[in-house]
């Protein structure tokens, strides 16, 4: 009996043991619907060798669709790809960062990455991704926009092209700038901060008791306190080529002297009217697509927004207008670009493929077929020259405030880092009523405490 | 004689027997023992001894070990305002949480530890939290508080009242998560003090109502000392679970505002894969450990029941 039960339990023990020897990477889905992910044993056919990417990317409903879109075309477009099985990752906007560190950092079976484009230097200062230069020609580099080569590229070595580029205007609901007696100007010049300001508290509706059912502005897309959208409001603050329009020092270290100038504190005191001044325009805590609820009258978003509204109101029943993002009238007007870029890891056994993909992906087709599915400003040339949409407002406002008034956000190896410290300082200046001098004093501390470990990487 | 040496060598072989049959038992616990000796080996100790060992060093996930910098990184955390600010935020929500959880938790049981009508939907409806996601509770939770949106902002202006900003204000937004994760963690301090409360002999009650006791008495030198063995479980176990509090506090107030529910999980998480610092993370680890072990102890030896 005793004999019997030892039996019983090794032999459990070992089915245990066997079951959990596997690999140790999560089950990823299958990049296209209902395809099997290819296995071990499965025999390669004609004109292609069966291989497995394994793709880490961002959980986002546009991004996925037109990501499983361009990998079906990439398999189309060469037998040699045909029997390639792309096994998609998709993680949270927060997650993509450490998940892509953990990846590579454990030695995971990741081949390829989507990354936003400013912490493409982190992962080639730390060796998390390959050189692309190799696969990419001079007159293909070429092809894309010098902002997105330069966000894809560290100390000159090209890693990483972008699938599309990014620059925020602002859009209005024109019912309720309408009703509100409110003309934004056309263009993408737009108003200054100050102009602005008493057109946006005209459009706040709310009741005796200070409810309110219609906010005036939702300054920024995806993350409330980010970088990218709220980084934008204190360079405008400086003149362009001043020290707080360039936002850090050319080190890629050095925050003091451009994050707290007065320039910048004056930016931020105004930041914190919008949720705290005597007709507050901003919540100080997001509401989930306030603009396309019909809660906000102006939101500052890149034009992808364009394709969520024809998405949500396929009708067009969305009266909406496109005028210039605000800026400090003693400041200049700018935009920050740069969106998601692809890198390859540096433990992927089939980086030749994955390179291959990428630059599909990122190629005049695969660029294309993207394009259709986020509508987003492409990170090629010819195609942004090309597509008629761009030559006519409201696309063509982002065509041109792109080229005109596009920086890309700082560029330093720390954007991580400085970054999460950013978040938390504008989390601050909205939600609490520390002095502003006092909480920047402190941001900027921790960003260079934090970024010092980089000091030299551009040397 | 043969009879003799017949009874012997039948007395040894039985022992032999029963001693071959001991060491067959204990073989057969340890072989249950040990799937879980492996878990806790491969994912408790053997973290534990390499985290030391990154404390240790200039470390980080990317970058991988750098120089060894000794004990620089705990010095460092007596420096570092933000790690004080953590520690401060972790034990204000383990006082928040862990003594209302376990006097509500505790009047539950007293209340439903006997079965009557409708005791089984009440008890269900308590430990349904409990084996609910926690990202999705928190998701729910924080879209309840919301400062304009929220259900909770609705009753209070059904009720006449202002509306509150809960995760946005300094005051109250660690309160809140405490008070989210009372009702997730309820329902699991609930069931061990009901088990507890059925395990208390009904004769002890008896003997007590006997000598005039009310219902304060039997409560206070009855059930409370019989329930300090389990009442020391629940303690210690809440207390560690509570120091370890960290999804809430990413998904509802990404530790703001104003530091306010930074949490030393938090910010330890912050530090590793945030800041690439993992070998100051380590150290916070480590000392976290320590703390927790150091509590644990304490609760142990003050609520001890031979004393």
């Amino acid at each position: 009996m005793v004999k019997q039960s030892i039996a019983a339990i090794t032999l459990a023990f070992a089915l245990l043991l066997a079951s959990c020897g596997g690999s140790s990477a999560p089950a990823p889905a299958p990049a296209t619907g209902g395809e099997a992910p290819a296995t071990g044993g499965e025999a390669p056919a004609a004109g292609g060798e069966a291989v497995t990417i394994n793709f880490l990317t961002l959980q986002d409903d546009d991004l996925l669709i037109a990501t499983n879109a361009t990998i079906e075309a990439w398999k189309r477009s060469d037998p040699q790809y045909a029997n390639v099985t792309v096994n998609i990752q998709a993680v949270p906007f927060a997650q993509i960062f450490p998940a892509i560190e953990t990846a590579v950092a454990s030695g995971a079976d990741l081949d390829l990455f989507l990354a936003d484009g400013p912490d493409m230097k982190h992962y080639a200062f730390n060796n998390a991704a390959i050189p692309l230069d190799k696969y990419f020609t001079a007159e293909e580099i070429n092809g894309f926009l010098p902002i997105n080569v330069q966000a894809g590229s560290y100390n000159g070595v090209f890693y990483s092209p972008g699938i599309m580029e990014s620059c925020s205007l602002m859009f209005y609901n024109k019912d309720m700038t309408d009703e509100a007696g409110v003309q934004p100007p056309q263009g993408y010049q737009g108003w200054t901060m100050e102009e602005a300001l008493p057109n946006w508290q005209k459009t706040v509706k709310s009741d005796a008791g200070g409810n309110v059912s219609q906010w005036g502005l939702r300054w920024g897309q995806g993350t409330y306190w980010g970088d990218y959208e709220l980084g934008i409001v204190r360079r405008s603050a400086g003149p362009k080529g001043s020290p707080t329009y360039m936002g850090m020092a050319a080190d890629g270290v050095t925050f003091k002297g451009y994050m707290d100038t007065p320039e910048a504190l004056r930016a931020y005191e105004f930041q914190r009217s919008w949720y705290q001044g005597d007709i507050p325009i901003s919540p100080q805590e997001p509401i989930n697509q306030i603009f396309f609820n019909k809660q906000a009258a102006f939101y500052i978003s890149p034009d992808n927004a364009i394709g969520t509204i024809n998405r949500m109101f396929p009708d067009g029943d969305f009266n909406y207008g496109v005028t210039g993002i605000p800026y400090f009238a003693d400041g200049a007007q700018i935009c920050h670009t740069d969106s998601w870029h692809f890198g390859v890891s540096p433990a992927s056994k089939n980086q030749d493929t994955a390179a291959a993909l990428v630059k599909f992906m990122t190629g005049p087709e695969g660029a294309k077929i993207w394009y259709d599915l986020v509508r987003q400003l492409p990170a090629r040339v010819e195609l942004l020259n090309t597509l008629p949409e761009y030559s006519q407002p409201p696309q063509q406002y982002f065509a041109q405030a792109v080229q005109a008034i596009g920086e890309p956000r700082i560029q330093t190896p720390g954007y991580t880092e400085y970054q999460q410290v950013f978040a938390e300082f504008m989390q601050n200046v909205a939600q609490s009523d520390a002095p502003i001098d006092a909480l920047v004093a402190d941001a900027v501390t921790k960003i260079e405490s934090a970024v010092a470990k980089y000091k030299g990487w551009n040397e | 004689m043969a009879q003799q040496l017949g009874t012997a060598q039948s007395a040894t072989s039985f022992l032999g027997r029963m001693l071959n049959w001991r060491r067959q038992q204990l073989i057969v616990a340890f072989l249950f023992v040990l799937p879980a000796m492996i878990n806790f080996a491969t994912f408790r100790y053997i973290p534990i001894v390499q985290a030391f060992i990154a404390s240790m060093y200039d470390y980080s996930l990317l970058g991988g070990f750098g120089d060894f910098v000794g004990g620089q990184n705990y010095m460092r955390m007596f420096t570092d305002p933000v790690f004080w600010r953590s520690m401060q935020a972790t034990v204000l929500f383990v006082l928040y949480k862990v003594p209302l959880q376990i006097v509500l938790a505790l009047g539950l049981a007293m209340l439903l530890a006997r079965q009557s009508i409708g005791t089984a939907i009440v008890r269900s409806a308590i430990l349904t939290p409990m084996v609910t996601s926690i990202i999705i509770v928190s998701i729910i939770w924080a879209m309840m508080y919301h400062s304009q949106q929220g259900l909770l902002q609705s009753l209070l202006v059904t009720l006449g009242f202002q509306k509150i900003a809960f995760l946005s204000d300094t005051g109250r937004a660690l309160p809140a998560v405490a008070a989210m994760m009372i009702w997730k963690d309820i329902g699991f301090s609930f069931i061990i003090f009901v088990a507890g409360l059925k395990g208390i002999p009904e004769m002890y009650y008896e003997a007590g109502i006997v000598d005039g006791a009310n219902r304060w008495q039997l409560f206070r030198h009855i059930t409370l000392p019989l329930l300090r063995p389990i009442m020391m479980f629940v303690i210690v176990t809440q207390t560690i679970f509570s120091f370890q509090v960290f999804v809430p506090v990413y998904q509802m107030t990404q530790g703001g505002p104003l530091d306010s529910t930074k949490v030393i999980v938090y910010y330890i998480y912050q530090m590793g894969f945030r800041f690439q610092d993992m070998g100051y993370a380590s150290a916070m680890s480590i000392v976290t450990l320590v703390l927790l072990l150091m509590v644990s102890w304490l609760q142990m030896r003050f609520l001890r029941m031979d004393d």
